[in-house]
C-alpha cells in the first residue's frame, strides 16, 4: 500500500472502525509472526497479539505520522507487551545486551541435524540475545529498514547497525561446520 | 544481497555469505489457529464501534442472536431464541483447592447465546486441552467440533442449536491421564478435576415475537447496519447462503477449518487410478465465516436445495472431468448424477428438491437425483443465466437466442421473456425480476438498464430505469419480496465504482445501500434477511473478498408492543411471587379464569416460575383488538429448573372498547389456556409445533431441541390424529440439520392431535420423557 493511502487509512481509522478493520487486516499477519519470533508460544503469541490492537486501537487517535510506516508503532507496541508479559514472569527483564532469557528451545547443534537449512539458521536466530533477535527477525524477516527499525527499538540507526553486525558475526562463529557457509 | 543498507553493513565476504544465507531463508510460518484472525478482528470491531464514533451494531462473538429463518418459517423465529448454557467445570486429579482455569466471570449470566454461532468458554490458567476437550457434554444432544482457539474453548454446533432450548454444557471427569514420561522434567499443567463442579448459567437474549405486521423490507425501510468480513481475499471463491442461514462456500484447498487437511484435496475414487488433485474444495461456514466442515472435498460451486437439506456440488473426477453430485449437509455423497468434460462455470440450479439444472457444453440439462434426463428440451444456453422459482418447477433461462421461462408442469413452448433479459432472480412469493440492458447508438456512457418484475405466473412489467450511464445486475429479493437489492456500476467513465441500491418491486425509491465507495458488488440477501452477503474490494491486501452486512427492516406494531409489554409486566409479577402486581393485570375474567384453576398464578407448590419467553402473539380471530399471546413458562425447584408449561394469554383494551386503541391504553388479560406440564433434562424436547398453509395442504411441522437418531423419527412414533382418534395419512420427511419432523397432510377444518410418542430418542438413545400431545385447530 502506497504511503499516502496508509496514511489516509490511518487518519480514517481514527474515526471510522471499518478503516481500523482495514488496517487490522493489513498488519495482523506481520504483527503475529514478529510476536510469535519473540515468545516461540502460539496462546502467548495470541495474546500478545490481542494486547497490541487492542493498545492501538486506544491509543489511535494520539498517533501521528512520524515518517515511519505504521507498522513501526505497531512493532514499537509489540516489543513492550512482549516485555509486559516477561516483566509478569520473572520481574523486571533486563532487555540489555546479552541478557538473552532461558529458551527451551533444542540446543543449536541438536536443530541443525534435524531441521533443514532455513529452519536451522532461524533456530540459530532464536539462540541470539533478545536485542539482536529483534533487530534481525525485523530485518531478515519483515524487511524492515535500519532506520525503522531503529524507531521500534528506541535505538539509534548506529546502535541497530551493531546489533546487526554482532548477530551475524555469532551466527557465524555459532553455526556447526557442516552448515557450510561458504563464500560465493 | 541486494540491500543497500546490507551491502555497506557487511563488507566480509564470510559475514555477507551469511547475509545471503538469511535472506534466502524465511523463518518457518509461525503456528496460527484459523479462527484467531477473524476472533480478534471481531472482539477489535465491537470494541472500536463502541469507542470510536457510535454507528449502528451488533454484538458479534460470541455470543449473538441471529434469527436464520424468517420468510416461510416466520412463525418458527417467532417462536424466539432462548439458549440456557449450563456449564459445569470440573478439574480433576488434584486433592488441594484448583488452580484457576477458567474465567466465568465472561459468561456466567450472559443473555446472548446464538443459535448458530460458536460457544466461547475462556480459561485464564493452564488447561490440558485436549482432555478438557474430549470431556465436554452437552444436553439436550448436540453434535458439535471442539477447537481450541488460544485459550478459549471453541464449541461449534454441527447445525445451528435448537431455538427456545435450555442447554447444559459439562466438562465432566475424565478417567485419568497418562502420566508424563519419566525422562520428561517438565510437569505439563493439567489443572484437571474440582472436588465440586463449578456452574455457570447464561442466557440468550429475550427472544423477538414475530411481529403482527411483519417485517417491512422496503427500500426506506432498511439501513445498513454494520459490515464484518467473512474471510481474507481470495480464501472464498464463490459463497451462497443457505436456507437455514448458513453460507455455503467454496475455497482453496488447504483452508483451515476442523477436519481440514493442509494436504490439497482429491476426488473420492474406490479404486484405480488415483484421482487428480483438486484445487478447491467446499465448505459449509457460519455467517460470520467460521468454518464449521468440508462438505465436498474437491468441490467448487455448491448450491443448497430448497430444504436446506441437500447440496449440489460439482467435483474432480478422473482425467479433466467433473462430476456433478448430490451431498448432505454432513458432507455424505448421496447420489452421483453426471460426468461431464472440462470445468464448471456456474453453480448447478435446485429445481425443486428432486431436479437439478446445469448447462453442459453450452446446452441447457435437467436431471432428477437418479442422474435421468428429466427433461427432452433442446436449449442452447452458452453463457446465459438460470434460476429456478422456489414455489413452482418454473426456470428462467437466458438462452442463446432468447430468454426463456421453462415450465416443467406443462408441455409446450417456453414462455418468451424480453429480449437480453438476464440477472433473474425468484423472490419467495414466486415473483421473478430480471433485468435488460439497453444501449442507445452503441455508446455504453449512455447506457441503462430496465428493471423488470413479474409477479407470480403475471407477464413482466418494466419498473424502473437505472439511470444514465448506470448498469445494473446481481438482483437479490428481500424475504418479503418488497425490495431487490441490485448492484450498480457506473459506465460513463466518473470512476466505475460499483456499489449497492435498494429498489422497492414496483421501481420506487432507490436507495443506497452502504457506503459508495467501497466497490460493493453481488450482494444476496439472507434467508431471514437480517443479513446481506456480498462482495467487497479488500482497501489493504486488495482483491475481493466476501462481507456481511446487518440489515435494520423496521417492525413496530404498536398495539401488539403494548399487549407484550402488560404480558411482560404480568410475568415479571409472577416469577416475582408478586401476586397483587400479578391480579392487577387481569380483568374478572382473568381472575376467575385463574382462581378457577385454569392454571396457576404463582407456581405450583414447592416450585416458583424461574423465566419465560413469549412464543407467539397474534390477532385474535374473534375479537376486534384482542391479542393471543403464548407463553412458555419454566418453573424451578430449590434453583434448578425442572419443568415448562405454555400458557396461550387472551389480552383485550380494558373496558372492552372495539374502537381503535387509544395511545397509551392498557391491555388486561382476559384469559387463558394452559398446557400440560412437561419435565426438563430428561431427553429430547419438542421445542415448537407450527401449522403451515402449503397449497393444498398444511405441513404440520415439529422442531426438536435434541439431535436425534433418524430411525426414531418416523409416521410410527409422530402421528397426527382425528377427533376419532384414528391416524391421518401424511407423507413425512426428517430433516436433521434443523432437527425437523415435517407431516404433510390435507386437513378439513376441525380439531386434531399431534401425538409423539417416546419411541423418539436423541443420539445417546435417551427417549422422550413422555407423550407429547398437542391439540392442532384447523380453520379456514
Amino acid at each position: 500500500m502506497p504511503e499516502f493511502e496508509e496514511r489516509e487509512l490511518v487518519e480514517r481509522a481514527k474515526q471510522d472502525p471499518d478503516a481500523f478493520g482495514a488496517l487490522y487486516d493489513r498488519y495482523f499477519p506481520q504483527i503475529y509472526r514478529f510476536a510469535y519470533s519473540r515468545v516461540r508460544d502460539q496462546s502467548l503469541a495470541e495474546d500478545v497479539t490481542s494486547e497490541v490492537f487492542f493498545k492501538a486501537l486506544r491509543n489511535i487517535k494520539r498517533y501521528t505520522y512520524s515518517g515511519h510506516p505504521f507498522s513501526s508503532w505497531l512493532y514499537q507496541i509489540t516489543l513492550n507487551a512482549v516485555a509486559d508479559h516477561y516483566r509478569g514472569l520473572h520481574g523486571e527483564v533486563d532487555l540489555e545486551e546479552g541478557s538473552s532469557l532461558p529458551s527451551t528451545a533444542p540446543a543449536v547443534v541438536d536443530e541443525v541435524v534435524r531441521r533443514d537449512r532455513s529452519r536451522r539458521i532461524w533456530a540459530a536466530i532464536d539462540q541470539l540475545p533478545r536485542q539482536q533477535r529483534a533487530a534481525m527477525v525485523l530485518k531478515f524477516s519483515e524487511d524492515r529498514k535500519i532506520e525503522e527499525i531503529a524507531q521500534i527499538l528506541g535505538k539509534s540507526s548506529g546502535a541497530v547497525k551493531l546489533l546487526l553486525h554482532r548477530a551475524v558475526e555469532r551466527l557465524r562463529r555459532e553455526l556447526p561446520p557442516e552448515f557450510e557457509i561458504g563464500v560465493t | 544481497m541486494n540491500d543497500p543498507e546490507l551491502e555497506e553493513l557487511f563488507a566480509d565476504p564470510a559475514d555477507r555469505a551469511v547475509v545471503d544465507l538469511l535472506k534466502a531463508s524465511r523463518p518457518a510460518a509461525p503456528p496460527l489457529d484459523p479462527h484467531f484472525h477473524n476472533y480478534l478482528r471481531a472482539k477489535l470491531m465491537t470494541e472500536a464501534r463502541r469507542t470510536l464514533p457510535a454507528r449502528a451494531s451488533r454484538s458479534w462473538f460470541p455470543f449473538t442472536v441471529s434469527p436464520k429463518t424468517l420468510a416461510p418459517a416466520m412463525a418458527a423465529v417467532a417462536v424466539g431464541f432462548v439458549v440456557v448454557l449450563g456449564v459445569e467445570i470440573y478439574l480433576h486429579g488434584q486433592t488441594e483447592a484448583p488452580q484457576v482455569a477458567y474465567n466465568i466471570g465472561r459468561i456466567d449470566k450472559q443473555t446472548n447465546v446464538g443459535t448458530g454461532e460458536p460457544i466461547v468458554i475462556p480459561f485464564t490458567g493452564p488447561v490440558d486441552k485436549t482432555a478438557v476437550a474430549e470431556s465436554v457434554v452437552i444436553h439436550p444432544a448436540t453434535s458439535v467440533t471442539k477447537q481450541w482457539v488460544g485459550q478459549n474453548l471453541v464449541i461449534i454446533p454441527d447445525h445451528p442449536l435448537a431455538a427456545n432450548t435450555t442447554y447444559s454444557v459439562s466438562f465432566k471427569p475424565l478417567a485419568t491421564p497418562t502420566p508424563a514420561p519419566q525422562q520428561n522434567p517438565i510437569v505439563r499443567p493439567s489443572p484437571t478435576v474440582a472436588p465440586t463442579p463449578v456452574v455457570v448459567h447464561f442466557t440468550t437474549v429475550r427472544p423477538p415475537v414475530a411481529p403482527i405486521l411483519p417485517p417491512s423490507f422496503k427500500s426506506a425501510s432498511v439501513n445498513y447496519g454494520y459490515d464484518s468480513r467473512l474471510a481474507d481475499a481470495g480464501t472464498i471463491l464463490s459463497a451462497a447462503w443457505t436456507p437455514t442461514g448458513q453460507v455455503l462456500v467454496t475455497r482453496p484447498v488447504g483452508q483451515p477449518g476442523p477436519g481440514a487437511s493442509p494436504s490439497p484435496s482429491a476426488s473420492a475414487t474406490p479404486s484405480g487410478p488415483p484421482a487428480p488433485k483438486a484445487t478447491t474444495d467446499v465448505w459449509l461456514m457460519s455467517s460470520l465465516g467460521t468454518p464449521i466442515r468440508m462438505v465436498v472435498p474437491g468441490g467448487s460451486l455448491p448450491a443448497a436445495s430448497p430444504s436446506g437439506r441437500l447440496i449440489a456440488a460439482w467435483q474432480v473426477a478422473l482425467g479433466n472431468q467433473v462430476m456433478l453430485g448430490v451431498w448432505d449437509m454432513q458432507g455424505t455423497l448421496q447420489a452421483n448424477l453426471v460426468t461431464l468434460g472440462g470445468v464448471p462455470d456456474r453453480a448447478p440450479v435446485w429445481i425443486g428438491e428432486d431436479r437439478i439444472a446445469y448447462v453442459d457444453q453450452g446446452q441447457l440439462r435437467i436431471v432428477d437425483l437418479h442422474g435421468t434426463q428429466a427433461s427432452s428440451l433442446t436449449l442452447r444456453v452458452g453463457g446465459g443465466r438460470l434460476a429456478a422459482s422456489p414455489t413452482s418447477p418454473r426456470l428462467a433461462v437466458e438462452g442463446a437466442d432468447e430468454s426463456v421461462i421453462l415450465d416443467l408442469r406443462v408441455t409446450g413452448s417456453p414462455k418468451s421473456l424480453p429480449s437480453g433479459a438476464t440477472g433473474f432472480a425468484w423472490s419467495s412469493k414466486g415473483d421473478l425480476a430480471f433485468v435488460v440492458r439497453q444501449s442507445a447508438n452503441a455508446d455504453i456512457k449512455s447506457a441503462t438498464t430496465d428493471l423488470y418484475v413479474a409477479a407470480d405466473g403475471q407477464s413482466p412489467q418494466k419498473v424502473a430505469v437505472s439511470p444514465d450511464g448506470q448498469s445494473w445486475s446481481d438482483l437479490s429479493w428481500s424475504p418479503d419480496a418488497s425490495s431487490l437489492l441490485l448492484a450498480t456500476t457506473a459506465t460513463n467513465g466518473n470512476g466505475a465504482v460499483a456499489s449497492l441500491v435498494l429498489v422497492n418491486r414496483d421501481g420506487s425509491s432507490p436507495t443506497a445501500f452502504g457506503p459508495s465507495s467501497k466497490e460493493f458488488a453481488t450482494p444476496q440477501w439472507s434467508p431471514g434477511g437480517d443479513l446481506v452477503l456480498f462482495t467487497r474490494r479488500d482497501e489493504a491486501a486488495g482483491g475481493r473478498a466476501f462481507w456481511t452486512a446487518t440489515t435494520t427492516p423496521s417492525t413496530t406494531d404498536s398495539a401488539a408492543n403494548q399487549a407484550l409489554a402488560e404480558v411482560a409486566k404480568f410475568m415479571q409479577a409472577r416469577i416475582n411471587g408478586d401476586d397483587a402486581a400479578a391480579r392487577s393485570e387481569l380483568d374478572s375474567a382473568g381472575l376467575a379464569a385463574y382462581q378457577g384453576g385454569s392454571s396457576s398464578l404463582l407456581g405450583p407448590a414447592g416450585s416458583h416460575f424461574s423465566r419465560y419467553y413469549p412464543v407467539t402473539v397474534q390477532p385474535s380471530a374473534s375479537q376486534t383488538n384482542a391479542f393471543l399471546v403464548g407463553v412458555r413458562i419454566f418453573s424451578a425447584k430449590n434453583g434448578v429448573e425442572t419443568s415448562f408449561f405454555e400458557e396461550q394469554l387472551t389480552l383485550l383494551p380494558q373496558g372492552q372498547q372495539s374502537v381503535l386503541l387509544p395511545q397509551g391504553h392498557r391491555y388486561l388479560i382476559d384469559a387463558v389456556n394452559a398446557s400440560p406440564t412437561m419435565p426438563l433434562g430428561h431427553g429430547p424436547t419438542i421445542v415448537s409445533v407450527e401449522v403451515v398453509q402449503i397449497p393444498p395442504g398444511e405441513q404440520v411441522r415439529v422442531r426438536f431441541d435434541s439431535d436425534l437418531k433418524p430411525e426414531t423419527v418416523s409416521r410410527d412414533t409422530i402421528q397426527i390424529k382425528d377427533s376419532d382418534g384414528k391416524v391421518v395419512d401424511a407423507q413425512f420427511t426428517y430433516d436433521p440439520e434443523n432437527r425437523l419432523a415435517t407431516l404433510a397432510v390435507k386437513l378439513k377444518p376441525g380439531t386434531y392431535q399431534l401425538v409423539v410418542t417416546t419411541g423418539v430418542t436423541d443420539i445417546n438413545r435417551v427417549a422422550l420423557a413422555q407423550e407429547y400431545d398437542a391439540p392442532l385447530v384447523i380453520s379456514r
